[in-house]
């Protein structure tokens, strides 16, 4: 048994307006992955395929060391599920669900249970279909948190809830993060959480893969430098920029494998280099996903 | 230990420096003590819902300025080196006069106006203090 | 299977939808009491009605065990659980039978003690009875093999009514075969060669039926 929690290797699937290609990714034991892309970039279908809910036609998959979709039932016992358009049972109570999954996990721990329900404010005895949607997803959320899986896989654990529920919710994913054989695997909109709490990015767009690795690392790939261009100079094309927009004398460039070198070879050139800026994670997003569909077009 | 760190998302700079400059703080105000065990990296990062490989990062620059220590299988502790706190703080005062500098040339002020502007400065907060 | 979740997955349903299963049980119930008031008109109309509730029960509940699931999303939570998706078919197919033939039988009981006890009808209607009240289930079985591997509203209720409109044109050819008919206002009941053939073609269709659906879920590939 390795100690990578998930490892897709060229994952294929063909649907008839889309499809994925060559999907690969590892997420190490103990650590967290966040997943980013567009809407209809391929990230819940790739999810899909991890959980065996969905047989890829091409490729391989591995979570906690067993084949998907063959495996399923014995990895699915150590995996917790939650997807934003996953439902629970309406007409029932969220104690009911709560016996229901204790049921089914033996490794349920009830005190655990208990101090989520106070810390999401909600309450065994209410039916779920008058819940908000808040308190919905913090209900299924609480359903996978209480068995501490050994990994949890979450598709937009954060999404439609307010500031304070969203907090909550990061701060447990954090507590997961104490122990070192658990893992997190979870897509999301919210660059922000994402930056702030993953070790690892992958960037999905239009079913391809366009980057997975060390979140620092890829952080620190990425500048974007603010020049100024007297005239007559023109700036040349760097490796690395991946984009350079000018207006008048003021130029913009966006680098997405920066070395120090990179300043001086602007300076070189005769413009004048006025700051470096880091990007933030939502920054490099929308520089990657344009700078990756400008290639694919070209 | 509850949050020990106030982090900020909006904050332009990356995480690693800001938990960085915090540790610094602490150091330079007298609240982590020289010798002081500080948190594990995956406490820390527990603590702060940072992710583990970020505070891990903001270590090892800590240890690489000498700011604390890491002892394999023993965890880590602030710097002995006596004078740490003062250290830090004369960093920080080196970093608001470089600071100082660069927006007074982009406003085209020169050192020599600078210094009068300096007294001028000291002053005021002499000034305020007493009153 | 030692460790399967089948077990809890069957127990679900029968929590999920036990007012249903009372309702229809209820309705049955009653049909039955309004048959032995006595009279040809309480006959009729209580044997209808008695039919009714089988039938209702037959076409709505492989509907409302199957598609909501699909409908109220509450699927990927299912799937979720450790569970492949032909374990997840046998639970779903067992519940549903069990919430189905519970019902039934206990009606058929009822039915079968009122003619033997009160004489409401003469004995040798008995394999006739039998063999109208398999007719439901046929159809029940097709309804639910429809619903599970279709996962379409469409096509189940598309099911729901070529059976609805097969029961009268079976009911139609039956009584019209003279060897079914033979005996059946005799006083004894008489299990002759056609009754059984016939008996043993509905539980056949049934069991094709099952079959085919275990054959055709075990092919799929995407589950949701």
């Amino acid at each position: 048994m390795n100690d990578l929690a998930i490892e897709l290797t060229g994952i294929c699937k063909k649907y008839r307006y889309f499809s994925l290609d060559k999907i690969s990714l590892k997420l190490p034991q103990g650590e967290i992955m966040g997943l980013i892309g567009a809407n209809g970039a391929g990230k819940s279908t790739t999810i899909r395929i991890l959980m065996g809910l969905i047989h890829q036609d091409d490729g391989e998959a591995r979570v906690l060391g067993y084949p998907m979709p063959a495996e399923q039932v014995a990895a699915k016992r150590d995996i917790g599920f939650a997807s934003e358009d996953m439902r629970l049972y309406d007409s029932m109570t969220l104690g009911w669900h709560t016996s229901f999954i204790q049921s089914i996990y033996p490794n349920w721990d009830a005190a655990y249970a208990q101090v989520l329900l106070k810390r999401f404010g909600l309450r065994a005895d209410q039916k779920i279909k008058g819940l908000s949607h808040g308190q919905r997803v913090k209900s299924t959320l609480l359903l996978v948190l209480a068995r501490k899986p050994k990994l949890l896989v979450l598709d937009e654990p954060t999404t439609g809830l307010d500031p304070v529920a969203r907090h909550e919710i990061l701060r447990e994913l954090a507590n997961v993060m104490a122990d070192e054989g658990r893992s997190i695997l979870f897509s999301s909109h919210n660059t922000q959480d994402v930056e702030q709490i993953s070790d690892r990015i992958t960037f999905i767009d239009r079913g391809r893969i366009i980057d997975s690795m060390d979140k620092e690392l890829y952080l620190d790939r990425w500048r974007r430098l603010r020049l100024e261009v007297p005239s007559g100079v023109h700036l040349p094309a760097l490796p690395g920029v991946i984009d350079v927009r000018q207006q008048g004398r003021l130029a913009v460039a966006t680098a997405n494998a920066f070395v120090p070198g990179l300043a001086n070879a602007y300076e070189t050139s005769g413009a004048r280099v006025q700051c470096i800026e880091n990007m933030t994670l939502e920054e490099i997003f929308v520089a990657n996903v344009e700078h990756s569909r400008e290639e694919v077009e070209a | 230990m509850a949050e020990p760190l106030t982090l900020s998302q909006s904050d332009k700079r990356p995480m690693y420096l800001q938990i960085m400059e915090q540790v610094k703080q602490r150091i330079a105000v007298g609240d982590w003590k020289e010798g002081q065990p500080v948190p594990s990296i995956r406490q820390l990062a527990v603590d702060t819902a940072v992710s583990v490989i970020t505070v891990k990062r903001a270590y090892l620059e800590l240890e690489r300025e000498g700011i604390i220590v890491t002892q394999p299988g023993r965890g880590s502790h602030v710097s002995t080196t006596p004078g740490l706190g003062a250290r830090l703080r004369e960093q920080e005062l080196q970093q608001h006069l470089e600071n100082a500098m660069r927006v007074a040339a982009q406003l085209g002020i020169r050192p020599k106006e600078m210094e009068r502007r300096l007294r001028e400065a000291g002053d005021r907060v002499a000034e305020r203090e007493t009153v | 299977m030692t460790d399967s979740v089948i077990p809890q997955l069957i127990r679900k349903d029968l929590r999920l939808h036990r007012l249903q299963m009372v309702v229809s049980f209820g309705a049955g119930v009653l049909a039955l009491a309004v048959m032995q008031r006595g009279g040809e008109v309480s006959l009729v109309l209580g044997s209808t009605w008695y039919f009714v509730a089988i039938i209702v029960l037959a076409c709505l509940l492989p509907i409302s065990m199957v598609q909501n699931e699909r409908k109220k999303q509450t699927l990927a939570f299912v799937m979720s659980l450790p569970v492949s998706y032909i374990q997840y078919t046998t639970a779903k197919m067992v519940s549903t039978v069990l919430m189905f033939l519970a019902p039934w039988l206990m009606l058929l009981i009822c039915a079968l003690t009122l003619i033997t006890t009160r004489n409401t009808l003469p004995h040798g209607a008995i394999p006739m009875i039998l063999i109208m009240a398999l007719l439901p289930v046929v159809g029940f079985s097709l309804i639910l093999a429809a619903a599970l591997v279709s996962e379409s509203e469409g096509w189940a209720i598309a099911a729901t009514v070529i059976c609805n409109s097969t029961y009268g044109i079976a009911w139609y050819l039956i009584t019209k075969t003279p060897s079914l008919t033979a005996n059946w206002t005799g006083h004894v009941a008489i299990w002759d060669q056609a009754v059984l053939r016939l008996l043993s073609a509905e539980v056949g269709l049934v069991a094709l039926m099952i079959g085919l659906t275990f054959l055709l879920q075990s092919r799929k590939r995407d589950f949701i």
